[in-house]
């Protein structure tokens, strides 16, 4: 198994294109940041009356999805290769 | 430097490693028929280069063949390496070099394995590299910034071999004409910088005749004292290298003070260095350059076709005995270095890259910095280095740390520029623990938000306020049903209107049927919650009351739309008759609609 060669293996690219890294950025964070301001109006205008319990996990839910990649590939955009 | 073009295989090895060497005993058959040695002291470094003709005068065929280091060098060997001249480019098999001692006879030897055995009677050409490090002293060992930098170098004008040999002659190529003297070992001639000792006819084994050669040698006598190349590979495309580096002058020494005057105006200090040039990679992108107070701009980047060049300029001129310490550093893409079949994967990377012509680097240490999950990694370098425990090495996104692959070796020079191997496996998912963990990060503050704003600090309860809140949390269901209501409008409109064209009469019975329950029930629901509203208001209540009643006239006037609808349809009612009435209708119920909205706009 140690026997591998590097002739008979393929050269490795990222998953990711890394010339798209800013444009994923920008795509990603603007909507993560739409819903991050959706979700954090959403807490500060209700209250305990108003407000619903699964709307929040949802949107808060999406809001990290798109905020966390879009953290990720700003990190790499930026030169900090994790 | 001596390129090899012809190379059949080469092994390096290390000045100081005669640990469990063998003992050999010399085949006296051999005979050293013709040999030529280059000794190049052009630069800083000592390079001979011999060409020897060997041939097998006994009767039995030979397999290997020893070479000896001019015993007075011996001590400073970086680099020793034999190859077959006239070698097919295409014919893969090892010359292997390795040390060996000789019984009753003191000195370094090593022994080349010959491919195929030398038959009797018959010869082989062999090229021996040797390269060392630190042989030529500077002589005076202390100048002034005006003078000239002498050096002196001692070595062997014939080759100490353990063979007989026939003829022989060595070619001593300087730096400069500048010759203050020489040993005279007749036959010998100097003639601009090239001394040519010999040639000289049958010496037996073993035989030595010292030669000292003191000339001038302007060249950079830099040496890396101490240097860290730090790989990290990212999955994510990108292999970044930084290397730190310790540099000093070590030749003549500067005496008496450096005056900045005279380096400008005269162009003097010759022997000083002003700049070096190191070759990176073809690929090497955002180069960096600094040292402990920052970033030194007085440095050029080139990019050559097939590679980049970068002039480093440190912060002042380098004399003799004076030190600098710098970090360059650059990213390479990962599909240069990187190869992979399924989770197996190679890093395939120079060990040494280059940091200026004729460099000596006393002290390396390569790190690896591997992604976080790498597993089963094994290191296969191009010559014996020396492996320290592996490490951990926390930075951004990582739970347990990255694996840090730690090799050491002294004393390189160029020719140490290898490839080394580093096998290693990885699962692709694990990529993903990065971005999740940041998902992960945000979604704790979002629930911790979620459950703070739940939280009541209040120390008194304040009911007028609690019924306040509840208030308007029903005021928001209220208006949420309510716009529900109002989008239905235009639900029997459209129905209508299909009707009209379609005169469709069951299907439409069956839209209303539906369009109808969902009306009933919101209006039901907002009776509730009016009720429930009450208690907290009363003017609230009476406003959402009259909203209904408002909104019962429309769902009558919608009734009667639809009836009339029926009607034209059915004949019973003329076109310009129903349009009339259908207009006032209109009329009636934007108007009722707008007088909720207005009542709804003042909760």
């Amino acid at each position: 198994m140690k026997s591998a060669s590097v002739e008979s293996m393929m050269r490795y690219v990222s998953p990711v294109n890394p010339a798209i890294y800013p444009h994923l950025t920008l795509v990603l964070l603007s909507i993560g940041i739409f819903f991050m301001a959706w979700f954090l109006v959403y807490e500060v205008t209700g209250n305990k009356y108003t407000r619903d319990l699964y709307k929040e996990l949802l949107v808060a839910l999406v809001a990290s999805l798109f905020m966390g990649f879009g953290i990720l590939f700003l990190l790499l955009w930026v030169g900090i290769y994790v | 430097m001596n390129q090899l073009s012809f190379l059949l295989g080469m092994i390096f090895i290390l000045a100081s490693s005669s640990l469990g060497e063998k003992q050999v005993t010399v085949d006296s058959n051999l005979v050293n028929k013709k040999v030529e040695r280059k000794i190049d002291l052009a630069s800083q470094l000592v390079q001979i280069s011999t060409s020897v003709t060997v041939e097998n005068t006994g009767s039995s065929a030979a397999n290997a063949y020893i070479f000896g280091l001019d015993p007075i060098m011996e001590s400073s060997l970086a680099f020793a390496g034999a190859t077959l001249a006239e070698a097919e480019e295409d014919e893969s098999e090892k010359m292997i070099v390795e040390p060996v001692k000789i019984a009753g006879q003191s000195g370094t030897f090593y022994q080349v394995k010959f491919v195929t055995p030398l038959k009797a009677g018959s010869t082989i050409d062999l090229k021996l590299d040797e390269v060392y490090i630190k042989s030529l002293r500077p002589y005076p060992a202390q100048i002034t910034q005006s003078e000239k930098q002498l050096v002196e170098f001692v070595g062997s004008a014939f080759i100490f071999s353990p063979y007989k040999t026939v003829t022989q002659t060595t070619t001593v190529k300087l730096a400069s004409s500048v010759i203050e003297s020489h040993t005279k070992v007749n036959p010998v001639s100097a003639d601009e910088d090239t001394i040519t000792y010999g040639p000289y006819e049958d010496k037996e084994p073993f035989t030595q005749e010292e030669a000292k050669i003191h000339y001038e040698n302007n060249k950079p006598f830099l040496t890396v004292t101490k240097m860290e190349r730090v790989i990290e590979v990212s999955h994510w495309g990108n292999i970044a290298v930084e290397e730190t580096f310790d540099v000093s002058h070590t030749g003549a020494q500067l005496k008496g003070s450096f005056s900045r005057y005279d380096y400008q105006r005269q162009q003097d200090g010759l022997s000083s260095v002003k700049s070096f040039t190191t070759i990176l990679p073809a690929a090497a992108q955002d180069v960096y350059y600094r040292d402990e107070i920052g970033n030194i701009s007085t440095s050029n980047l080139l990019e050559k076709e097939d590679h980049v060049e970068l002039e480093l300029r440190p912060r002042f001129p380098l004399f003799g005995g004076w030190k600098t310490h710098y970090v360059m550093g650059y990213n390479l893409p990962s599909y240069e270095y990187l190869f992979h079949s399924g989770d197996s994967y190679i890093l395939k990377m120079r060990f040494l890259d280059h940091v200026f012509d004729d460099m000596v680097v006393e002290d390396l240490t390569v790190k690896i910095i591997l992604p976080e999950g790498c597993k089963d990694i094994e290191l296969q370098a191009p010559y014996d280095v020396r492996r320290s425990p592996d490490e951990t090495h926390k930075t951004y996104l990582d739970i347990s740390g990255r694996i840090v692959v730690i090799a050491h070796k002294s004393n390189l020079v160029e020719s140490h520029i290898e490839d080394f191997e580093l096998h290693y496996t990885f699962q692709r998912v694990l990529l993903l623990q990065e971005p999740l963990m940041v998902v992960i990060a945000f979604f704790v503050v979002f629930l911790v938000i979620i459950i703070f704003v739940r939280l009541d600090f209040s120390i008194t309860k304040d009911a007028a306020n609690e019924s306040r809140l509840r208030l308007s949390g029903k005021v928001e269901d209220v208006l949420s049903l309510q716009s529900k209501r109002q989008r239905l409008y235009p639900s029997y409109d459209a129905a209508i209107n299909k009707f009209k064209s379609s005169k469709d009469s069951a299907a439409f019975r069956n839209t209303l049927k539906g369009l109808d329950a969902e009306h009933r029930s919101l209006t039901t629901r907002m009776g509730e919650i009016m009720n429930s509203i009450k208690a907290e208001s009363s003017e609230v209540a009476e406003k959402i009351s009259e909203a209904q009643k408002i909104s019962s006239a429309v769902k009558d006037l919608i009734q009667a739309a639809i009836t009339n609808a029926e009607k034209v349809v059915a004949g019973k009612l003329s076109k310009q008759q129903y349009v009339d009435y259908e207009k006032t209708n209109s009329a009636r119920r934007s108007e009722n609609i707008t007088k909720i909205d207005q009542i709804f706009a003042t909760l």
